[in-house]
């Protein structure tokens, strides 16, 4: 993992395994990898991991089992909304793009829309 | 993180030859933190982790490691990188662990092996044959065989690759205890800068800066940006 330098790197680790779980590679009720062992994988202190993981717990995202370490929720609602805060931060990205081109909520449409029949066409996945 | 204080440095001063090394240094430091200790060559950060180790002697202030302040005792909590000159160049390298083995009661034998083996160090090979990155992966792998509760490491990181350099972080963390804290001085920060909690920068004789990582990143700015913000209108 590449980190940026202008956000606390727990932020960073945060937003990662957020985005591990919003996007299905941890699955409600999967154990997530111990303290230690994302240390040594994103390369990054034991403590910043710790500061990570304490504010997922904190958004219920995680859950602690004592002695065996840290949880996916299995609360399906709440993963679903983690899922859509994910989708409207993507969104919210390009629109403001999109605005900045100057085109219109209905111009943006009409591009997208154009966008998926040309890539449709070729063929494309 | 606990924050029981490890290291306490008050109104330290360190002359050499009636030359000022060090002035009014203060500091205070925490268990289970990882330190950056930054500045230029002949800034200083040598002299000032001899004076906590114990070497540097005839200094003014006082210098206080997990409750003593006695230099004797002080060097049973604390393991500082030796560059090994005190060894022959034909020694080979299992006879220099023979003696870290005999001088110090607290190196770790199992934990030597592991270290020694995820850095693949050879012990049948002479000192001399070393490279300089092989050389280094040993003093580190000594050094952190020790158990204490602070860890010295000067320069480890100096003209060596970047595979050296990787091997050396992840070892670091992968065999530092929970409460034991590292301080690690280095010139320029980068391959380190995502490991850190704290940087410490020793400019003008004195510390010119303790601060938290996390507290230079939220003003979004680089930690190398920042260390290098600090000698801007210099020379």
């Amino acid at each position: 993992m590449k980190f940026q330098d202008n956000m606390p790197i727990y932020q960073q680790i945060e937003k990662y395994l957020y985005r591990q779980i919003a996007l299905g590679y941890f699955k409600p009720g999967d154990k997530i990898p111990s303290v230690r062992q994302l240390a040594v994988d994103l390369t990054v202190n034991i403590n910043t991991v710790q500061h990570a993981l304490m504010r997922l717990n904190e958004r219920k995202i995680l859950y602690v089992k004592r002695g065996q370490g840290n949880f996916v929720t299995e609360d399906t609602e709440l993963l679903a909304q983690t899922r859509k805060e994910l989708i409207d931060d993507q969104i919210k990205q390009f629109t403001s793009n999109m605005l900045a081109l100057r085109l219109s909520p209905q111009q943006t449409l009409e591009a997208l829309r154009k966008y998926y029949e040309e890539k449709n066409e070729k063929g494309g996945d | 993180m606990t924050n029981k204080e490890l290291l306490k440095i008050e109104h330290l001063d360190y002359r050499k030859n009636r030359r000022v090394i060090l002035h009014e240094v203060n500091l205070s430091i925490g268990t289970g933190h990882i330190i950056a200790l930054l500045g230029e060559n002949g800034a200083g950060k040598t002299t000032l982790m001899r004076i906590i180790s114990g070497v540097a002697k005839n200094y003014h202030g006082t210098v206080c490691l997990a409750g003593h302040e006695e230099e004797e005792k002080r060097k049973t909590h604390l393991a500082m990188t030796d560059p090994l000159k005190g060894f022959l160049k034909s020694s080979q390298l299992n006879d220099i662990v023979v003696f870290y083995k005999k001088v110090y009661s607290d190196f770790d034998s199992e934990r030597f092996e592991e270290l020694k083996d995820f850095m693949s160090i050879d012990l049948s090979m002479k000192l001399s044959q070393l490279s300089k990155g092989m050389r280094e992966k040993l003093i580190v792998a000594l050094t952190f065989s020790r158990q204490c509760d602070l860890y010295l490491l000067d320069e480890p990181f100096n003209g060596i690759d970047a595979m050296t350099r990787k091997k050396i972080v992840n070892s670091i963390l992968r065999w530092k205890s929970d409460d034991s804290t590292i301080i690690i001085s280095d010139h320029f920060v980068t391959e380190v800068a995502a490991i850190l909690d704290d940087v410490i920068i020793i400019k003008d004789r004195t510390v010119f800066t303790h601060v938290s990582a996390d507290e230079i990143l939220k003003k979004h700015q680089s930690i190398e940006s920042y260390y290098e913000s600090l000698y801007e209108g210099e020379e």
